[in-house]
């Protein structure tokens, strides 16, 4: 059922006990994540070959963060279209894949499900006192255990345990970005697990068992250390310079990159079509204006205010008409409110004074829109020959009913001024209750 | 008004023109009128700086946004020059209308602003109302300004900086809405004249008012 295309990539997995590598496998696999790891540890048994596959996995596999990171920046990976599948997938019958710590099959599921391991950490620390328990039981029976040697080599490994586990890349991850204290934390693990390891490693040279000698020893290798970092701490420090600036470069070239796709996708395409539209100047201004106005949110969107309020809706109903007729629509707002159903009532009825006029004032429109506790307002403005309202036909629903008319059932009134020297369209919302409405401008009275 | 103008005929008004765009300035020169002179061009604040000092114009059409200096644009050119010129008046000029961009350079003592779609006609008016000491407020700016300065009219003395009169308001708004002073003139049956005192004062208080969401805008990104 389950085929290779269907498998999860493999990752470690973050219910880990250790670095993640067994229950990573036992998704990869599809496997139930306890066979995995009884498997590893009867591995180990056998000339160790468990452990070193373990370790060998820990150092080649990513974790899942890291895979999904490098993922999305390569998003469609021909070549391995299994690395770039999506953690859920649908199985052929239909069914949604379980996760990815479930059986495979439900009616095992109850057999094999494990439950995600809470007490890790407890458990090794158990398995580690039994073991601890059963030598001193074989040395009380008489059985020789050469503890000389074990003890050493179990803090080494310990200590290498808790100084690897902190290079873990989300571990490392979390002690770069984390606040001060777990950073602190992260330090002082690193040096228990340093220390541990100096004394195994000592411990285990000197071979006697001695204090005083060890003493010694521990003295001389510390100085060894001190002199050795001495030496090496410009070049690190040097070192991590370069990397943080070489950091800095990257994180500047990926805004660069971003700026150059918006650019790319806009404003490039726009001047290649201008070009191509050179001899209609109509054409040329509507492309250009359009172009403009995109840039201009993209450039200035004021990210503190919110979407979809007023002043929002009725700058893109000014684009809008700005689009359709080519003519320039400058709007300027003072003060917003939130949208209910008379203020779409109000964005309609702007919009077609809008439409009106951009089709007959033939040149820029003004709109100005401001909203404060008493209601909001719209005035659009042309600079158009004008026109008599009263002699407006019965049967133009334009500004009878789509301006006038609609503002009158909203509770709001509409004024047309119209002379020689341009139309302008007033509308006024009121507010309905005082109480209720809430306001946006922000002024205190 | 007319009167005004004309006798603005006889004397060229001296301009200096400061963008880092070349192309921007041939056009903006070719669409200025015969009222206006045209005597320098800069491209950078350091450019600037020098060439109003040497040909001193009566205005200058400065953009917002420059090359050079210590990186404050035309900001850095008012506040270097308005000291040993205090002859000059600042018109600004801008393709942003963001408002932190137009707030500053006003607050930096630029006597109007105006964005870089305007027709040549209007610019020119522009120039000579400045070089009369008027104030030019585009519809975006009176925006602002009443944004900034809030839409209820000043009822207490004490804060007079800080709010706008009934009347300032009116003529805000109207500008806002796309009038031309001489529209806001005949719409308020005041005089030009009038409409010019009332936008003067309210380029004053923008300057001057400490009022909070001026300084805000000021601090916070960090012009204070």
């Amino acid at each position: 059922m389950t085929t290779a295309m269907q498998r999860p990539p493999l990752v470690r997995s973050s219910d880990r006990m250790i670095a993640g590598v067994c229950s990573g496998l036992a998704d990869h696999l599809g496997w139930p994540v306890k066979y995995v790891r009884l498997g590893m540890v009867l591995a180990s048994f056998a000339g160790g070959a468990g452990l070193a596959f373990y370790a060998w996995l820990w150092v080649m596999v990513p974790t899942a963060d890291e895979s999904a990171r490098r993922n999305s920046r390569r998003p469609a990976s021909p070549i391995a279209p299994s690395v770039s599948m999506p953690p859920e997938v649908t199985t052929p019958d239909g069914g949604e894949r379980p996760l990815p710590l479930s059986a495979p099959a439900p009616a095992f599921a109850s057999w094999f499900r494990t439950r995600p391991i809470q007490y890790g950490k407890e458990i090794l620390l158990g398995a580690g006192l039994l073991l601890v328990a059963a030598i001193l039981i074989a040395r009380q029976i008489g059985v020789d255990v050469p503890l000389g040697t074990l003890i050493p080599a179990a803090a080494i490994l310990g200590g290498a345990a808790i100084a690897w586990m902190q290079l873990d890349e989300t571990r490392r991850a979390g002690l770069v970005d984390k606040t001060k204290a777990d950073q602190a934390g992260g330090w002082v693990r690193l040096a228990a697990g340093l220390a541990l390891v100096v004394a195994g490693v000592l411990v285990m040279v000197s071979g006697s068992g001695s204090w005083e000698q060890t003493w010694l020893a521990l003295l001389a290798s510390i100085a060894v250390l001190g002199g050795v970092a001495l030496v090496l701490l410009p070049w690190g420090l040097k070192f991590w310079k370069d990397l943080e600036s070489e950091r800095a470069a990257r994180v500047r070239e990926t805004e660069r990159a971003e700026i150059a796709a918006h650019l790319h996708d806009s404003v490039l395409q726009t001047l290649a079509l201008i070009q191509r539209r050179a001899g209609s100047e109509q054409d040329v201004v509507r492309l250009a204006r359009a172009q403009e106005r995109e840039l201009r949110t993209w450039l200035y969107r004021d990210a503190a205010k919110d979407s979809g309020l007023l002043a929002e809706r009725i700058s893109a109903a000014a684009a809008e008409v700005e689009d359709a007729h080519g003519h320039a629509v400058d709007v300027v707002s003072v003060g917003d409110t939130e949208m209910t159903d008379r203020h779409e009532a109000l964005v309609l009825a702007a919009r077609e004074a809008m439409h009106n006029a951009a089709r007959h004032g033939g040149g820029a429109v003004s709109v100005y829109l401001e909203s404060s506790d008493t209601g909001s307002e719209v005035f659009v403005r042309d600079r158009g020959p004008g026109f008599d309202p009263d002699t407006v036909p019965e049967d133009r629903l334009g500004v009878r009913e789509s301006i006038v008319g609609r503002m009158k059932r909203h509770g709001g009134t509409a004024v047309i001024n119209s002379s020689s020297e341009g139309t302008e369209v007033r509308l006024r919302l009121p507010v309905e209750n005082v109480d209720k409405a809430e306001n946006r401008n922000g002024e205190a009275r | 008004m007319m009167n005004a103008l004309s006798e603005q005929v006889a004397r060229k008004v001296r301009v200096v023109i400061v963008d880092d765009h070349a192309i921007f300035r041939s056009g903006l020169k070719a669409d200025l009128d015969s009222r206006i002179d045209v005597v320098g061009e800069a491209g950078t604040v350091e450019q600037a700086i020098a060439v109003i000092a040497e040909v001193h114009p009566e205005v200058v059409l400065l953009d917002v946004h420059l090359p050079g200096g210590r990186g404050g644009g035309g900001r850095e050119v008012i506040s270097a020059s308005s000291a040993f010129r205090p002859g000059t008046s600042f018109l600004a000029l801008s393709v942003s209308d963001a408002a932190e961009d137009v707030v500053a350079v006003i607050r930096a003592g630029a006597r109007g602003y105006v964005t870089k779609t305007i027709s040549g006609p209007e610019i020119s008016d522009a120039v000579i109302r400045v070089a009369d000491g008027d104030a030019v407020f585009s519809p975006r700016l009176a925006g602002f300004v009443l944004d900034a300065f809030g839409t209820a009219p000043a009822e207490i003395a004490d804060d007079e900086l800080d709010r706008l009169s009934a009347r300032e308001l009116e003529v805000m708004r109207l500008i806002a809405r796309g009038y031309s002073y001489k529209e806001v003139a005949k719409e308020l049956f005041i005089s030009i004249k009038t409409v010019e005192t009332h936008v003067s004062a309210v380029l004053r208080k923008l300057q001057l008012s400490s009022r909070h969401e001026l300084t805000k805008w000021a601090a916070e990104r960090r012009l204070l």
